[in-house]
């Protein structure tokens, strides 16, 4: 570890060999297995969690409240036992192994410092119970201190810190154990929305350096897409999808998923005919990789790839529709059009083009490769 | 106009109400000095009551009786005490209303009762076994029994107070069992632990009705010795002996004082 | 991987979630139990006994103790004991009103001030409840015995006979019980006046106009819980009260607790003594049932602390 945060410090640069070196030797994949977890007769937290995180990678468990994310993470930190199936991390299975002897290290929602004890000694509470000797336990609060730049933080009394700078303390607080995954649960959830987006970007930038598996818990799905590797989301105990950011918003796995990423342009499918399908919006002509959506699915048209203007290019579908309301947002401009009775928003970034008033008759082109059908 | 006058009165009825806790306390306290031997007119000054009580083996043992009592009994109710207040925050979400009431069963019971029924328990015990001879012991008994609340109650709030996710962090940084204890639950906790001492030694001295009714013929504490001097018929060295006890209050109350002013909040 | 089944995996939590409780309870439970329980409940057996030769209890079982308590003797009946039970109910009906209406204004007065002295002023109020009991009891007979420039006072106006002091008497008790228990209400109003809003009673005023509207409707009602709780700790210790009546109160300002210590420490009728304390134990927790009841009734939803 030492060396790995001394070569961090001499060469700041994510290629450094040293850094792949150690990544690879440090971090740990995981392999959770049919995991099953009730509370009370009939609250399901966990339905048959099936998931591998890869060693090294930033991966995030996202959904609405109450769909067992939290209860993921504390299975993963030793906090909750699952009821049925098995955890392994690296090679080693933990399913029983109490949290005190997993080298998993957990940044809480609460940041959970300590209170009767200083900066300092909530840095160096995890290396204390390990039984490191004072001096070694210094020296590593001073490094991980200077890593993560924390300042004269560190002669601090806890009550005596802003939010974002527990937040910090907490991470350094588990991140000085070197443990073999780090879990975090919501961290930036209690920080105001500029410190957030910059502490999302710092958190990114720190785990490549590492190298280390993060498993980041979130319900924000910005905040999901900007940092991840990879995202599951969740939903009343199961997993809807797994996959890289752009799959899990460019290609929903169901309506779930694409209603929780934030899309609101999702129609029923009626029928459908070879690559062309029949929702409320009309028939429209689909791409060959468009998915296989019957009736009964849906299909999904991300607001922002739609184009308002009477020249249709050759092959595009073509809607007719009303503007009903505008909201002008500065970078772009949200237009909520109704097509055929339905309403259907449209993104377009601000450009200078013309702007459209309410009532406004338009033209939207739809081109077919950016349409998705989406399970229902 | 009307709310200044209003406030005024208000004042006056504070200082008033001030004046009469007090007035009880500086009339034993200045009758002590009291050259003559009445409580009913000054003389002149004289600390020859206090004297008198260097030489009274009487007041000296009563006053160890005392201390032995209230330190013994609050630091044995502070380990018992302790216990059940972490038990009644880690099992909160348990149905545990048997145990709040056995633990409020000391504080509600009317003194007299509570003496009375140890007693009788005692003398009863005592005659078939030979156990639990009344004396220090079994005062000491009587006292933990009503001490063991308020420490239970004092601890359960302070853990209450803390962040849950406190205990799941000590856990997370790999502390054992034993070291949670050591390293996090104790020294969370010893403020509320100090204060749960003192408001035990503070329930022991100021307790008579429970000592004297489970006391023996050797182990009179201060609180059972002025009364019987007060039975007897009054002497001044009472006024001087209750005047130091009156001092050792004064003396705590500036000390909870700084000490509360120290810690902001 | 051997695979355990849920069923074991949650017996085994719950096994030692149990012995965790039984562990860290236990000693205490034990404890109260062992000391105060099973004394208790002896003491109860003890007044269903019959008064043997030395006021030691013995079989056979009889409601004699009952009988004598109601003033049922060898010589027919006599009204002292009923004498000392109302008299113990009116002490602590009036010492309780007294108390309530010094205690209001005082914590009001506290919670008006600024907030640096406010603990400073608690502490002033509670200091002399630190004393002693029989300390604080024996500066009262100091205060009104015979020949004291008080009694002196209250002779001059007429109010007592000459050379009488103003102990013993009832109203030495009354006072003494006021002056004890001062403390035990202020500190519970006191904690429902801060809790109070002080825009709301501005906002009242501004709604019912009349000062005594904007109390009766803003201010009383949320400082009921206080109230509550400070009748609770004063009336339930008041009746049971031993030490002040015993100094103050003479012999005909006994109280239902001196009736039953007689009965002990002079050794006359042990199951006397205890039918007097079922009687005390009996109107403690229907005081406290009533009270819980009233606050769940009147407190709007936020329950009585005892």
């Amino acid at each position: 570890m030492s060396n790995r945060m001394s070569a961090e410090l001499a060469e700041h640069s994510d290629t450094s060999p040293t850094d792949q070196e150690v990544a690879t030797r440090k971090a740990s994949s995981i392999e959770l297995h049919s995991l099953h977890k009730r509370f009370g007769a009939d609250a399901v937290a966990l339905d048959g969690v099936d998931l591998s995180i890869h060693a090294g990678e930033f991966f995030t468990l996202l959904g609405p409240s109450g769909c067992g994310k939290t209860t993921l993470l504390r299975i993963l930190a030793g906090l909750e036992a699952p009821d049925q199936g098995t955890l392994m991390v690296g090679d080693k299975e933990l399913t029983e192994v109490p949290p005190h002897r997993r080298s998993v290290n957990t940044v809480f929602q609460s940041y959970a410092l300590f209170p009767h004890l200083s900066v300092r000694d909530n840095l160096a509470f995890g290396l204390k119970m390990r039984g490191l000797p004072a001096a070694e336990r210094d020296a590593r609060v001073d490094e991980i201190a200077a890593f993560i730049k924390l300042g004269d933080l560190v002669e601090r009394r806890v009550d005596q810190l802003s939010g974002g700078q527990r937040q910090r303390i907490a991470l350094a607080r588990a991140l000085v154990c070197e443990p073999d995954v780090l879990l975090l649960d919501e961290p930036l959830s209690a920080l105001d929305a500029g410190l957030r987006s910059q502490l999302q970007v710092e958190l990114q930038r720190l785990q490549k350096r590492l190298g280390m598996t993060f498993v980041f818990v979130t319900h924000d799905q910005d905040e999901a897409m900007v940092m991840s590797d990879r995202i599951a989301v969740l939903d009343s105990g199961n997993i809807q999808q797994v996959g890289a950011p752009s799959e899990v918003y460019e290609r929903p796995a169901n309506a779930f998923v694409a209603r929780f990423m934030g899309h609101d342009n999702l129609f029923p499918i009626l029928a459908r005919d070879g690559l062309r399908v029949q929702s409320d919006l009309g028939w429209l002509e689909l791409h060959k990789h468009a998915g296989q959506g019957d009736a009964g699915d849906c299909l999904l048209v991300r607001p922002e790839t739609l184009e308002i203007g009477d020249v249709v290019p050759e092959g595009y579908n073509r809607l007719a529709g009303v503007v009903q309301e505008r909201l002008y947002r500065g970078s772009r401009i949200e237009y909520v059009l109704e097509v055929n009775g339905q309403s259907l928003m449209v993104v377009a970034s601000n450009l200078g083009q013309q702007v459209h008033q309410a009532g406004d008759a338009v033209t939207i082109s739809v081109c077919p490769e950016d349409l998705v059908t989406v399970a229902a | 106009m009307n709310k200044r006058l209003w406030r005024r009165g208000l004042s006056a009825f504070w200082w008033l109400t001030l004046f009469f806790l007090y007035l009880p306390l500086a009339v034993v306290v200045l009758f002590s000095f009291n050259s003559a031997n009445s409580s009913a007119s000054l003389a002149g000054f004289s600390l020859r009551w206090y004297q008198r009580l260097l030489g009274n083996e009487q007041i000296l043992s009563a006053f160890a009786n005392s201390m032995v009592l209230a330190v013994v009994s609050s630091l044995v109710a502070l380990g018992i005490g302790c216990l059940i207040g972490y038990g009644m925050y880690r099992h909160r979400h348990r149905k545990l209303g048997w145990l709040i009431v056995l633990i409020y069963l000391p504080i509600v019971l009317p003194d007299i009762v509570f003496g009375i029924s140890e007693m009788a328990f005692f003398v009863q015990i005592h005659e078939a076994t030979g156990w639990l001879r009344p004396g220090l012991g079994t005062m000491i008994i009587a006292h933990v029994t009503f001490q063991i609340p308020f420490v239970a109650l004092i601890v359960y709030s302070r853990f209450v107070g803390l962040d849950p996710t406190l205990f799941e962090a000590a856990k997370d940084l790999y502390a054992t069992p034993f070291k949670r204890v050591q390293h996090f639950m104790l020294p969370t906790i010893k403020p509320a632990l100090i204060s749960a001492f003192f408001l035990s030694f503070t329930l022991s001295i100021d307790d008579f009705v429970i000592s004297f009714f489970t006391a023996g013929p050797e182990s009179a504490t201060l609180p059972i010795y002025i009364w019987g001097a007060i039975k007897k018929g009054v002497s001044p060295e009472i006024n001087a002996i209750a005047s130091l006890m009156i001092g050792a209050v004064a003396l705590a109350a500036l000390l909870s004082l700084i000490f509360n002013r120290r810690r902001p909040a | 991987m051997p695979r355990i089944s849920q069923h074991v995996m949650r017996r085994r939590a719950v096994v030692a979630e149990t012995r965790h409780l039984l562990f860290s309870v236990g000693p205490g439970v034990i404890w109260i139990i062992l000391f105060l329980v099973l004394p208790s409940a002896y003491l109860m057996g003890v007044a269903f006994m019959t008064n043997g030769p030395y006021g030691l209890p013995q079989m056979p079982l009889t409601l004699e103790a009952f009988e004598r308590l109601a003033g049922f003797g060898f010589l027919g009946w006599s009204p002292g004991n009923i004498y000392t039970l109302l008299r113990s109910l009116w002490q602590t009906l009036l010492s309780t009103t007294l108390v309530v209406m010094v205690a209001y204004p005082i914590a009001y007065y506290i919670t008006t001030c600024r907030e640096r002295w406010r603990p400073i002023m608690l502490l002033a109020v509670v200091v002399p409840s630190w004393t002693n009991q029989v300390i604080r009891t024996f500066g009262w007979m100091n205060l009104l015995a015979p020949g004291t420039p008080l009694s002196e006072l209250a002779e001059g106006l007429g109010l007592i006979a000459p050379n009488m002091g103003l102990y013993p008497s009832n109203f030495a008790v009354t006072l003494g019980l006021v002056y004890n228990f001062l403390p035990f209400m202020v500190l519970p109003l006191y904690a429902a006046f801060e809790k109070l809003d002080h825009a709301q009673v501005e906002a009242a005023q501004d709604l019912y106009a009349s000062p005594l509207g904007a109390f009766r409707h803003a201010v009383f009602p949320q400082t009921l819980p206080g109230l509550l709780a400070g009748i609770v700790l004063v009336a339930i210790p008041a009746f049971g009260m031993y030490v002040i009546p015993e100094l103050l109160g003479g012999g005909k300002g006994m109280m239902l607790g001196n009736l039953v210590a007689t009965q002990f420490s002079g050794g006359s009728n042990w199951p006397l003594g205890a039918a007097g304390a079922i009687l005390m134990l009996i109107a403690t927790f229907f005081g406290l049932f009533a009270m819980r009841r009233i606050g769940k009734r009147l407190g709007g939803g936020e329950e009585v602390v005892i």
